[in-house]
C-alpha cells in the first residue's frame, strides 16, 4: 500500500530507550519525555528540528513507558505536525499474523516499520534519536548527502578525545568518505563521533535491514551491525560534520550541565531564536508572579511560577512555587515543584510535582563550590515529598518520601 | 438544554483612548500573556460550552489574528466550535456594515445562530470580566421560567462609582425587572443593581425579539428589548457575587490589570485554566542585577533592570538600570537602559530609548500608542 504521493524524506525518531543512566528521572517516563530547558522536553528538539528543516512526516518509535510521551505528542499540533498528509505517528511494537515482538534493536525497530515508511514512498530516510539537545538543519545535511551521491550520511561532531570511547567513532577521508567506523571503541582512532543522525537512501537501507534481519547473530543495531555491514560491502558512506552545540543528555550530570548551558551566554545554544524556534506543548498556565520578597539572578523562570524566595543560576519549569525565605541555587526545578519556606536547594534536579518541606536542605550549598564544575548532583524524584528539616546530602537520589532526620538512598 | 455563547468582542461604551484605536477591546492584552477575549472564551469552554460565536464590529484584524481557528481554546470543532462573525455591507442599511446597535449586530448574524443546535443563548460582553458558572446560570434561567435572565451585581470592587454607560437595573420584590436606566453621569451610585452585560434567553425568543425590534428600527438590546419590553416579558434578575473587573476606561483597565497582583484574586481567576494563543516563546530570563518585586512577568521577557508592581507581557526587554513601576507593558516592547517609567501603559512594539522618563498618575496613566518610538 502507498498513498501514491511521494515524500522526499521521512524521519524515524527512535524514542524507545529507557535512558537508565538518568536513574529515577526515567522511572516512569521514557528518556525523550524528560523535561529540559525550562519548558521543553528532550523530544521537542528533534521534532522542532524536523519541522524547521521542512520534514513533516515523522514516525516516533516508542517502547519503554510510552504513556506520557504519547500524551505529550498527541496530534502533533504544537509542532505543526497535524497534517492531512504525513504528520507525526507514534509507532509502538505490534502483533501480526506470525506473532510479533519487542524492538530488538534500533535497526529492528525500523525493520518492523518498513510498511509505514513505504506508505510515503520516500527517496530518503532520516534516522534520529530522542536523546540529544541540539539545533540542526537536516535539510543542509540532505543537500550534502545528494551532493556526495552517498548511500548513507552520518552526522558527526568532534568530541574531546577522552570522551570519544562513549560514541560510535569514525575515521573519514578529506572528502568526508568514511573509511572506518567503530562503535564505542576502547582506543578510539578519531574524535569524530556519530550524533546518531543518519540519512539513508531508503531502497538501500531496506536491502540492508532485510539482510540484517536474516542474520541471527546480529544485535539489529545501526551502530554495531548495519553501518559496519554497509561499510564492509563497499557502499558510499559519508560523514557530515556538524559544527554547533550538541549534547548527549544521557546522565544526570550531563542533563544538569546542558540545562545550565541555556543560562550561559558563552555557550552556543540560544533557545530564543525565532527563525529556529523550539516548539513544545503549552502548559496553559497564567504568567509567573514574582512577589515582594523575591530575589532572582541569572535564572530562567516559566509560566505559572510563584516566587517569593531567592533564585540563583537556576531553571524553573511551569507552575513551580518557591516560598519566602527559601533559597534555590544552581538547580533545576521541574513542573509544579513546591519549595516551602526556608528550604535550601543547591546543585539539584527536582523532578515534577515533588515537594520540599520547610527548612529542608537538599544538595550542596553554593559555599561548597564555585563555577559549573560539579559532579555530585542531587536528584529528587517525581511526586516525592521531602519532610520538614530533612537534609539530603549532595549526590544522593531520593526516590521515595522521606521524613525525619535521615537521608534517602 | 444546550447552550450557545455569544460574545460581543467590542464595546459601545468604552473609552480606552489609544488602546483601542487599532484594535477592538476583545483583543486588548490583559494580565500579561492574555487578551481580554480569552477570559469569556475560556469561561465557556471550562463550563463545557463548545458552541461560541464572537461578534466583531470594527478594527478586528488583531482579534482574528489572535483567535485563528479557535484550536487553542479547544474550539476547533465540527459540532459547534468557534465562529467569528465579522460585519458585511448590507445595502438596505446603507452603512457599510457598521451596526447601529447590539440588536442589529444580532440580527445580521442570526443566520449563523439559527444553524447552532443550541436552544439557549448566553450573551456576554467583553468590557466586564468575571468568571461565572454558566451552567448554573442557565439552569436557574430555565427553572425560573423567565423569558430573559439579566445578570447583575451590586458590588463596586473598589471602583468609586458604577461604571459609566452600564445599565442600572431595578427589580420588584418578585425579582422581576421593571426598569432599566443607563448610568450617564459620574455620580456615586451606591447599592444599585448594575448589569454585567450577561443575559440568558431562549434562542427562538431572541430571534423573534430581534426581528421585531429591527422592524421598528430599534437597535439597542438594553434599551429596546430589556427596557421597552419589561412590562410584557418576564425578565428575572440573577445576582453575580463573584469578583469582576470593568475595563471600559483607561483607569479601569489599569486597575483591572493590577488586580492580578493580588494573590487571593489571582487564585480565583486562575482556578480553571485561561487559554490563549501560544507564542512558543522561551521562558522569562532574569539576569544578574535585576530586581523584580510584586509583578507579573510573561514568557519571552529578558529582564536586567528593576520592575515593581507592574504587569509585563510576552517578549518584553527591560534594560540595565531601567526602572518600571506601576505600569503595564505590552508585548515585544523594548525598554532600554536607564529608562524610568511610572504609571505608564506601553502598547505593543514600543521602543523607549536610553534614559527617557515617563510618568503618569494612578488616575491618569500615560498611554503610549502601539509601535511608538520614544
Amino acid at each position: 500500500m502507498s498513498y501514491g504521493q511521494k515524500t522526499e524524506m521521512v524521519a524515524m525518531l527512535l524514542a524507545g530507550g529507557q535512558g537508565s543512566r538518568l536513574g529515577i528521572l526515567t522511572k516512569d517516563v521514557a528518556k525523550p519525555a524528560v523535561p529540559f530547558g525550562g519548558k521543553y522536553r528532550i523530544i521537542d528538539f528533534p521534532l522542532s528540528n524536523c519541522i524547521n528543516s521542512g520534514i513533516d512526516t515523522i514516525g516516533v518509535l516508542t517502547q519503554y513507558r510510552p504513556l506520557e510521551l504519547n500524551a505529550y505528542i498527541g496530534s502533533g499540533q504544537p509542532w505543526d505536525l497535524d497534517r492531512l498528509y504525513g504528520g507525526v505517528f507514534i509507532l509502538p511494537p505490534y502483533m501480526d499474523g506470525k506473532g510479533g515482538e519487542w524492538y530488538k534493536g534500533t535497526a529492528n525497530a525500523i525493520y518492523q516499520n518498513m510498511n509505514f515508511i513505504d506508505l510515503y514512498d520516500p527517496e530518503y530516510v532520516l534516522i534520529l534519536s530522542g536523546d540529544h539537545i541540539y539545533k540542526m538543519n537536516y535539510d543542509l545535511m540532505l543537500d550534502y548527502h545528494k551532493e556526495k551521491n552517498a548511500d548513507c550520511t552520518i552526522a558527526v561532531i568532534q568530541v574531546p578525545w577522552e570522551e570519544a570511547g562513549r560514541f560510535g567513532v569514525m575515521t573519514a577521508a578529506s572528502d568526508g568518505r568514511i573509511l572506518q567506523f567503530e562503535e564505542k571503541p576502547k582506543e578510539p582512532k578519531s574524535n569524530l563521533a556519530s550524533m546518531g543522525v543518519y540519512i539513508f537512501n531508503w531502497q538501500k537501507l531496506r536491502e540492508y535491514l532485510n539482510k540484517d534481519e536474516e542474520d541471527e547473530t546480529s544485535d539489529n543495531d545501526f551502530g554495531k551491525n548495519v553501518i559496519p555491514g554497509m561499510l564492509h560491502s563497499g557502499e558510499n558512506l559519508f560523514a557530515y560534520e556538524f559544527k554547533g552545540y550538541w549534547k548527549d543528555v544521557g546522565t544526570i550530570q550531563s542533563l544538569w550541565e546542558a540545562n545550565m548551558d541555556t543560562l550561559d551566554p558563552n555557550v552556543p545554544l540560544e533557545l530564543n531564536d525565532p527563525p529556529w524556534r523550539i516548539y513544545s506543548r503549552s502548559s496553559n498556565m497564567p504568567p509567573q508572579y514574582i512577589g515582594e520578597n523575591a530575589s532572582i539572578s541569572n535564572s530562567s523562570i516559566a509560566d505559572g511560577c510563584k516566587i517569593e524566595g531567592t533564585i540563583e543560576n537556576s531553571i524553573l519549569f511551569p507552575g513551580v512555587t518557591v516560598e519566602k525565605g527559601a533559597r534555590v541555587s544552581n538547580s533545576i526545578l521541574m513542573h509544579k515543584v513546591v519549595v516551602e519556606e526556608g528550604a535550601c536547594i543547591g546543585y539539584t534536579i527536582v523532578a515534577p510535582s515533588a515537594e520540599i518541606g520547610r527548612s529542608a536542605k537538599i544538595g550542596a550549598s553554593e559555599g561548597d563550590m564555585s563555577g559549573k564544575v560539579h559532579d555530585e548532583i542531587t536528584v529528587v524524584g517525581e511526586f516525592v515529598k521531602v519532610g520538614e528539616g530533612v537534609t539530603v546530602p549532595a549526590g544522593v537520589s531520593v526516590g521515595e518520601d522521606i521524613f525525619g532526620e535521615e537521608a534517602g538512598r | 438544554m444546550s447552550i450557545l455563547g455569544i460574545i460581543f468582542s467590542y464595546s459601545e461604551r468604552e473609552n480606552l483612548r489609544e488602546l483601542t484605536r487599532m484594535r477592538t477591546i476583545g483583543s486588548l492584552p490583559m494580565a500579561g500573556k492574555f487578551r481580554i477575549i480569552d477570559f469569556p472564551l475560556s469561561n465557556f469552554v471550562n463550563d463545557g460550552i463548545y458552541d461560541v460565536a464572537v461578534i466583531a464590529r470594527e478594527n478586528y484584524h488583531s482579534l482574528m489574528d489572535h483567535l485563528g481557528s479557535g484550536k487553542e481554546w479547544d474550539l476547533m470543532r465540527k459540532r459547534g466550535g468557534l465562529r467569528v462573525l465579522t460585519p458585511y455591507g448590507k445595502s438596505e442599511s446603507g452603512r457599510n456594515g457598521l451596526y447601529r446597535g447590539s440588536i442589529e449586530a444580532l440580527s445580521n448574524n442570526m443566520h449563523s445562530f439559527r444553524r447552532s443546535l443550541a436552544d439557549t443563548v448566553i450573551l456576554v460582553e467583553t468590557s466586564i470580566l468575571h468568571s461565572m458558572d454558566f451552567n448554573y446560570l442557565a439552569e436557574t434561567h430555565i427553572e425560573s421560567n423567565a423569558d430573559i435572565t439579566a445578570v447583575y451585581t451590586r458590588q463596586l470592587n473598589g471602583y468609586p462609582t458604577v461604571p459609566m454607560g452600564v445599565a442600572i437595573l431595578r427589580f420588584n420584590e418578585e425579582n422581576r425587572l421593571y426598569d432599566l436606566s443607563i448610568n450617564k453621569d459620574d455620580m456615586s451610585c451606591q447599592d444599585v443593581c448594575w448589569s454585567t452585560g450577561v443575559y440568558v434567553i431562549n434562542k427562538s425568543l431572541l430571534e423573534s425579539l430581534v426581528a421585531d425590534a429591527m422592524a421598528y428600527g430599534k437597535y439597542d438590546f438594553n434599551e429596546d428589548i430589556v427596557h421597552r419590553l419589561a412590562g410584557n416579558l418576564n425578565i428575572q434578575g440573577y445576582e453575580y457575587k463573584g469578583h469582576l473587573l470593568e475595563v471600559s476606561s483607561v483607569a479601569g483597565y489599569m486597575k483591572a490589570n493590577m488586580n492580578f497582583l493580588n494573590p487571593v484574586f489571582r487564585e480565583k481567576a486562575f482556578q480553571k485554566p485561561i487559554y490563549t494563543k501560544s507564542k512558543d516563546s522561551v521562558p522569562a530570563r532574569y539576569f544578574t542585577g535585576c530586581q523584580v518585586k510584586n509583578s507579573i512577568i510573561s514568557d519571552g521577557c529578558r529582564i536586567e533592570g528593576t520592575v515593581e508592581n507592574s504587569i509585563i507581557s510576552r517578549n518584553v526587554i527591560i534594560g540595565k538600570d531601567a526602572v518600571v513601576k506601576n505600569s503595564i507593558i505590552m508585548q515585544n516592547t523594548e525598554i532600554m537602559r536607564g529608562v524610568h517609567l511610572n504609571h505608564v501603559i506601553l502598547d505593543k512594539d514600543v521602543i523607549v530609548r536610553e534614559n527617557r522618563q515617563l510618568s503618569g498618575h494612578v488616575t491618569y496613566p500615560v498611554v503610549v500608542e502601539k509601535a511608538s518610538i520614544i
